[in-house]
């Protein structure tokens, strides 16, 4: 049976006649189990795969595609609703051969790890299409974790504008999905905005030899989410404002405009499936002052699965004029500030480069060194010392490098909002 | 038993109380004194549930908080907001405006009364200012119709002194209502009294000490001042040590009458009066000539000379008695409520205007005036308690037996 618990950071002491109270809501999942274990759900897995033309340039790509696929159908556990479908002009079924979902069995794995053996490119990346056809697929399995895994080598081409938008309305709230661009021709923007909207992760792959070890680490991660959908539930009093709710580790991802209303001092953000493991949410809340002295709920931070409240943190808000209390910064807050800021940053720095900006490239880029050398992240360092040469870092002073890899670039993109976790004292 | 922190009921043997979670084995046999109270009448009328006293919070602690649902959260969630008047969750925050609940320990009642025996009033509130809540009190009306009334006011700057007034207020009441009834001329009754006020200032005292004791003696000990008041039929004895107040409101005050004096031979009527005189610097300034109002103005008026506790130097209190002739109100209080109305008149027009407002018991009257000093800010913990007298009917015993 899994167990969440809920740990506040925050300093709850704030200075006469001020309003905005910031907690971190550290959430953790024990005893997850595997997907589709639990009683009353069923987990279903959709892997798609990109089978455009260009998947045959070079076709060591599309060699890989198949590997990677054979190595994510034999995670999947017996019993697991699956499919496979090839990406191009259209969604075509691999496996099963018609429309539909396969229970996994020996028979039905080694069907299908036959059947992506025989995967050849040709097509347009219609990615609508893709998700609108996974969609429809997912209709038909029973309630229960439902994940899929995508991934392409290149930009959508071959099916209107908006065909993308479209899809991802109807595909929202139905499954999740991660998403992995192989090569550097594909967009980094196209895919984020898929993985946002499905709850997923985004990531590149540079290497099509490295492709087959992250689908089989990502098809595990699915397995191992044996909580199918739980909620993040945040009520605020009376009289205030949620000015943001916002996962910040693993990473960062803004929930405030995905809130659900409940009921007029309650919102709901979609979390979707847990395994064991933890996230951080930042929330934050603009409340009526109170007099000195008095304690106020600034919010009560929930997590729900099936309506049942199975974690809650409090983030209060208590005033006083003792400044020892009132001018520190939770070190939780201020760390996860920073981390956001971070990926803030080296995103617009990106951008601002992709537009000929050198000038506001190199600020942002150089405020980004200073965030991710303070906060220890060095994942993040690592990936920008490939995009820029550090001249000091204290002062967050970079030059841009002449020579830069684009899969370095979009690596630095995709990557930008993972954060490092506080360094908790014992 | 009672809980020295909270004052919450605890059985023998109960290792930790459970209204707030006090160890009682590191108190045994000090704090965790058996508190007969011997009253059967007595009753709260705000809070009735256990709950606990808020535990210190101090710069050093982490600001972290688990929580599970259901966490026990020690307020009465039965009551409704006293903010906003809506439902209290299980957390004890209110479901609309997120307001804190009081706990039992930052806002409580206290209710006595019954044909023929003097009716008392009390409530002891944190006031708004302060965090927690280091007043304390402690009432009883006896059988024989003895009314107690102990006030204690923690020294802020000594931690744990909520612990120490909340204790030693307490065994002052206990020592006060086990006393013998005393009979014969009223001299006669007022000597009877003393020793057992000052008897029952030392297991105040003790109290204090003895929390200390549990703390490690630490270099500010916890402290708290204290006055206590009986009310024997006609006769009214005080005493007190520090800045903690008894007042003689008479319903007629203004009206022709003497005004109550000192010692054996004296007699209530006229004027209200503060029956007391602080062991402060502000009663020192104003024997060296200050006027009242510079010294209040003053900011070390409130720095106290005596005071309860183990590094007290003087924890001996002084007497005053009076006699009850015409009908009024015997109102004892804490500087939290006294620094807001300080002249015996202008309680007095609290008193009435709260009467007039339609507060038809002690206790409501005794509430009118914490909210009053709450609605001046509230800048310390606020006790107010109120005993009504009223005089002898003529021919009728002074005291039974």
């Amino acid at each position: 049976m899994a167990e969440f618990r809920a740990e506040v950071f925050q300093n709850e002491y704030l200075s006469d006649g001020a309003t905005d109270v910031h907690g971190v809501v550290s959430v953790t999942c024990t005893g997850a189990g595997v997907a589709g274990q639990a009683s009353g759900t069923e987990a279903a897995e959709v892997i798609i795969v990109d089978t455009s033309g260009s998947m045959d340039m070079p076709p060591a790509k599309i060699a890989a595609a198949r590997r990677a696929a054979k190595v994510a159908i034999e995670e999947i556990v017996d019993g697991t609703w699956f499919a496979v479908m090839s990406g191009h002009t259209v969604a075509q079924m691999v496996y099963p051969p018609h429309p539909g979902l396969a229970k996994m069995t020996d028979v039905t794995r080694r069907d299908a790890v036959e059947a992506v053996g025989r995967l050849r490119s040709g097509g347009a990346t219609a990615i609508g299409a893709w998700i609108a056809a996974a969609t429809e697929l997912f209709q038909q399995a029973p309630a229960g974790q439902r994940h899929a895994i995508l991934l392409t080598d290149g930009k959508i081409e071959g099916e209107p504008d908006g065909a993308l938008e479209a899809a991802l309305v109807n595909a929202r709230g139905k499954f999740q999905c991660d998403c992995r661009g192989i090569g550097s021709d594909w967009v980094v923007e196209e895919l984020r905005t898929i993985a946002t909207a499905l709850l997923g992760t985004v990531d590149i792959v540079a290497e099509p030899a490295d492709l087959e070890a992250d689908f089989e680490e990502m098809m595990r991660n699915a397995m191992s989410r044996g909580v199918a959908d739980a909620r993040l539930r945040v009520w605020a009093p009376q009289g205030s404002e949620v000015l943001f709710v916002r996962q910040v580790a693993p990473q960062v991802d803004d929930l405030t405009s995905r809130a659900t209303r409940i009921s007029p001092l309650v919102v709901e953000f979609p979390t979707g499936a847990w395994s064991d493991e933890s996230r951080d949410y930042h929330v934050a809340v603009r409340v009526p002052p109170a007099p000195v002295g008095n304690e106020r709920l600034a919010a009560r931070v929930e997590v729900v699965i099936d309506d049942q409240v199975v974690a809650k943190g409090l983030v209060k808000a208590i005033w006083s004029v003792d400044t020892n209390l009132t001018t520190r910064i939770d070190p939780a807050v201020a760390h996860y500030t920073g981390q956001a800021q971070l990926a803030d940053v080296i995103q617009r720095g990106l951008a601002a480069k992709a537009s000929g900006d050198e000038r506001t490239a190199t600020v942002l880029l150089g405020e980004a060194a200073k965030l991710a050398h303070d906060s220890g992240n060095e994942d993040t360092t690592r990936l920008l010392n490939k995009v820029v040469d550090v001249v000091d870092v204290e002062a967050g002073t970079v030059r841009l490098k002449q020579q830069v890899a684009k899969s370095d670039e979009m690596a630095l993109d995709t990557r930008s909002t993972k954060t490092t976790r506080i360094r908790r004292e014992p | 038993m009672t809980c020295p922190h909270c004052g919450e009921t605890i059985a023998a043997g109960d290792v930790f109380c459970e209204a707030c979670g006090t160890d009682l084995g590191a108190l045994a046999g000090t704090a965790a004194a058996p508190v007969p109270v011997g009253v059967d009448d007595a009753h709260d009328d705000a809070i009735t549930a256990p709950s606990p006293a808020p535990s210190p919070v101090t710069p050093e602690q982490p600001r972290t908080h688990l929580l599970q649902p259901g966490g026990g959260s020690g307020v009465d969630t039965s009551l409704p907001c006293a903010a906003c008047g809506a439902e209290v969750a299980d957390d004890g925050f209110c479901t609309v405006c997120g307001h804190r609940a009081r706990t039992r320990r930052e806002h409580w009642t206290e209710t006595h009364g019954r044909a023929g025996a003097p009716a008392i009033g009390a409530v002891c509130d944190k006031g708004i200012s302060h965090a927690r809540n280091e007043d304390a009190m402690a009432t009883a009306l006896t059988p024989s119709g003895l009314a107690v009334v102990v006030v204690c006011d923690g020294v802020t700057t000594a931690p744990d002194s909520d612990r120490a007034s909340l204790a030693a207020s307490a065994s002052a009441r206990d020592v006060l209502a086990a006393a013998p009834v005393t009979t014969g001329a009223f001299a006669a009754r007022l000597s009877a009294w003393e020793p057992v006020l000052a008897a029952s200032c030392r297991a105040a005292n003790a109290e204090a000490v003895a929390i200390a004791r549990t703390l490690g003696d630490p270099p500010e000990p916890p402290s708290c001042t204290f006055v206590a008041a009986v009310v024997e039929a006609d006769l009214i004895a005080i005493a007190w040590c520090g800045d903690s107040r008894a007042y003689w409101l008479p319903d007629d005050a203004g009206s022709a009458g003497s005004a109550g004096s000192d010692g054996g031979d004296g007699s209530a009527g006229g004027d209200g009066e503060q029956l007391t005189l602080d062991h402060s610097l502000g009663t020192e300034m104003i024997r060296s000539g200050m006027s009242r109002e510079q010294a209040e103005a003053d900011p070390t008026c409130h720095t106290i000379t005596r005071w309860l506790g183990a590094d007290s130097v003087d924890p001996t209190p002084e007497f005053r008695a009076l006699r009850v002739e015409r009908a009024g109100w015997l109102l004892v209080c804490s500087d939290g409520m006294w620094n807001y109305a300080s002249g015996a008149s202008d309680l007095a027009a609290l008193v009435a205007r709260a009467v007039g407002d339609g507060a038809d018991t002690p206790t409501a009257i005794a509430e009118s005036l914490a909210a009053f000093a709450n609605a001046q800010g509230g800048h310390d913990n606020i006790t107010v308690a109120l005993v009504r007298c009223e005089p002898p009917r003529p021919g009728t015993p002074l005291t039974t037996t």
